[in-house]
């Protein structure tokens, strides 16, 4: 991968994103976003982007830095602050042939969109036969001190509603892949991009055009045998970090990536479980009716007979994401406090 | 652009025939005197007990629904809401598959997964499936209409909704944007007088709906539904200017509605003078009716055999709902994916999908 140069992700056009791989060829998590953008939109001309300042601007993150000038304004559409439109138009271009792919500033703004995206989106196909095939983008996640309005985790609300599936990648690899799957699909995705993670992550990743990650299946992300960490987004790599220090300590830790949320891959998780006999479900979104909440319940009903000890949660408290760092650190699961659960959890 | 009443109601006397040829006029005829008589019946079967789920009457307002759709085309789209079965039936839905969906049978649009006028019908007439939540489906003509104009199709969404959609802020975002990027668009609204219970002077501050499309840049026409003639020669110039690259327009097409909101309700607000003046004398199905018997198309004798026939239909539909099967109850996960082939097989005789 070394070779990789900083037209990867450009498919030979000439043009690129400009968001960039470093020189040895690496992406940032927000770089393997743009790529895998950029790579579907050269792919099928169906393909295209509506979103509040995402053409001149290229996006509140810069994701889709450099489009417009590739792709044009009618692929690359500022539209009006109107949430619910973007929804319900990408919806009807859906109807009518289109692959659209709408971008939220913030996760947090799909609640102005909500009704488009629960209501119109995740249940017509069940109600019609009728394929929905859009993907809705947007920055989710706390731990950048952005407080209660830009740092939200709604994955919960929309894993809710039968008829989206859900993506919360953590790594770079993953979060290209899966969108470019995500593009590819026929049902409404929702696919959350942990702002923590955009240009913090970076690896290699692959260059191939048709380079997919599955809808659906988690990944062991650590290898361990005494207890597992089920999670996801930035958590994953919280519990990864918390990993090496219990190894330290001489306790196993395997970290399991959910990647997708719906569809949820209840397989890894429980093989997980069945070799470790200990579960921590670590997770950002709220500790009540969270998602992990419903791992644990997987786990507790289908895994029962494999464990040595009861299923663990570690989740922020049920309360909007603070501003403060001392309130904001209290509120989301440290690298500590993942250790302490489970050293808990391996002694219990 | 100033809103304008339409002044080509004044000359209808010119052209009263908007253009249609008799053979057209005809199955206008057919179509009126079908959606009042499902309604009516529809209503009876719900009041014996005999019909499941709910009812939205549209009687009163046929003139509106038949009037804006027989203006399009057959791959033109259609954007309904639950109260305008008339305006899905002149599209093309088919009366049995209707009325299998009103009993909650596999032979319905949705397979048994939706109820009542919740229906659409996508790959056959271009009709959206439609759902409670008003106006779910305006955001969505303008995604379709964007599509049209992309590809340089000379094709036209057209959504309607009623004036208690008109307070949701959808409504607006719709038209807004719609404008900016002259969508091939035709916004109706069907005001019936009533959201509910909520009159006009409830919902809203300015005399008219018509009017705020000045606000975004739009022709907005106010037309009364009671002569579906004047509606469709409305709707029809607008289409029309949409197709042409003209952009959206909106309508303001005025009835009351009969009924109650819903089969249960028995709309005791409606002033009783004010539903007395739009029965006698605004009933859009008998003055098109008596219109074309005053213009000579029809006699009397042809009014009674259309009734006749429509009457056959409905117990043919009538008939086929009760003998199409109810969906395998096994079934119930199935089609929630694209992937998972629910949608793909046709109905079977058994309640599945083969």
């Amino acid at each position: 991968m070394a070779q990789a140069t900083v037209e990867a992700g450009a498919a030979g056009h000439g043009a690129e994103p400009r968001g960039k791989r470093t020189e040895d060829g690496q992406a940032t998590y927000l770089v393997a976003i743009a790529e895998a953008l950029w790579e579907e939109m050269e792919r099928d001309d169906r393909v295209f982007l509506l979103g509040e300042d995402i053409g001149v601007y290229g996006g509140a993150f810069k994701v889709t830095e450099g489009f417009i000038e590739r792709f044009g304004a009618e692929r690359v559409m500022d539209t009006p602050i109107a949430e619910e439109t973007i929804v319900g138009m990408s919806i009807g271009a859906a109807m009518e042939g289109l692959r659209p792919v709408a971008e939220f500033q913030y996760a947090d703004f799909m609640t102005s969109g909500f009704d488009e995206i629960v209501t119109a989106a995740a249940r017509y196909h069940y109600r019609s036969g009728v394929p929905i095939p859009i993907v809705l983008r947007a920055p989710s996640g706390g731990g950048v001190r952005a407080s209660s309005f830009h740092s939200e985790n709604p994955e919960p609300w929309f894993s809710y509603a039968p008829g989206l599936k859900v993506m919360c990648p953590a790594f770079p690899e993953d979060a290209k892949g899966l969108l470019k799957s995500a593009v590819r699909d026929d049902n409404p995705c929702v696919f959350l991009e942990h702002k923590w993670i955009y240009r913090r992550i970076r690896e290699h990743v692959p260059d191939d055009p048709d380079f997919l990650i599955p809808i659906g299946r988690a990944r062991v992300r650590r290898e361990g045998d005494d207890l597992s960490i089920v999670t996801y987004g930035m958590m994953v790599h919280l519990a990864l970090e918390a990993a090496e220090h219990l190894e330290r300590e001489g306790i196993s830790t395997e970290v399991v990536d959910l990647r997708t949320i719906v569809p949820l891959d209840t397989q890894t998780i429980l093989s997980s479980v069945e070799k470790t006999s200990r579960a921590l479900v670590l997770y950002e979104s709220h500790r009540f009716l969270g998602t992990g909440a419903e791992v644990a319940s997987v786990i507790a009903e289908e895994g029962f007979q494999h464990l040595d000890a009861p299923v663990m949660r570690l989740a922020p408290p049920n309360v909007p994401v603070p501003f403060s760092p001392t309130l904001e650190d209290a509120y989301l699961p440290q690298v500590a406090d993942i250790a302490e659960a489970a050293r808990k959890l391996s002694t219990w | 652009m100033a809103t304008k009443v339409s002044e080509k109601q004044a000359n209808a006397e010119a052209d009263w025939r908007a253009g249609l040829s008799d053979d057209r006029l005809r199955e206008l005829l057919y179509t009126m005197t079908l959606c009042r008589y499902f309604d009516e019946r529809m209503e009876a079967l719900y009041r014996q007990g005999r019909l499941p789920g709910a009812i939205y009457s549209g009687r009163g307002q046929e003139g509106t629904h038949v009037g804006v759709t027989v203006a399009l085309r057959h791959d033109d789209s259609l954007f309904p809401t639950h109260r305008d079965l008339s305006a899905q039936l002149t599209k093309g839905l088919d009366l049995k598959r209707v009325m299998a969906q009103f009993w909650g049978r596999i032979d319905g649009y949705t397979r048994g997964r939706d109820g009542n006028s919740h229906i659409g019908d996508w790959r056959g007439n271009k009709t959206w499936t439609v759902m409670s939540h008003l106006p779910i489906a305006y955001p969505p003509a303008a995604g379709a209409a964007l599509a049209y104009k992309r590809r340089g199709e000379p094709r036209v969404a057209m959504a309607i909704c009623g004036d208690g959609s008109t307070s949701n802020g959808r409504w607006h975002e719709a038209l807004n944007v719609s404008a900016i990027h002259r969508l091939p668009v035709v916004w109706v609204v069907n005001n019936n007088q009533y959201a509910y219970s909520t009159p006009n002077q409830l919902e809203m501050p300015v005399p008219t709906i018509a009017e705020r499309a000045s606000a975004y840049g739009m022709p907005g026409v106010r037309v009364e539904g009671k002569d579906v003639l004047e509606v469709y020669r409305v709707a029809h110039e607008a289409v029309e200017r949409a197709r042409s690259g003209g952009g959206p327009s909106l309508i303001e097409s005025i009835s009351l509605r009969w009924r109650g909101h819903a089969g249960h309700d028995p709309a005791k607000y409606v002033p009783k003078e004010l539903l007395d003046e739009y029965v006698q004398n605004k009933d859009p199905v008998k003055r098109f009716q008596q219109l074309l018997v005053d213009k000579g198309v029809v006699d009397d004798e042809e009014i009674k055999r259309v009734e006749e026939r429509v009457h056959q239909d409905f117990e043919a539909g009538y008939e086929f709902a009760q003998s199409s099967p109810f969906p395998v109850g096994d079934d119930v996960t199935k089609g929630l994916w694209v992937e998972d082939g629910y949608w793909s097989g046709e109905p079977s005789r058994e309640g599945g999908t083969g």
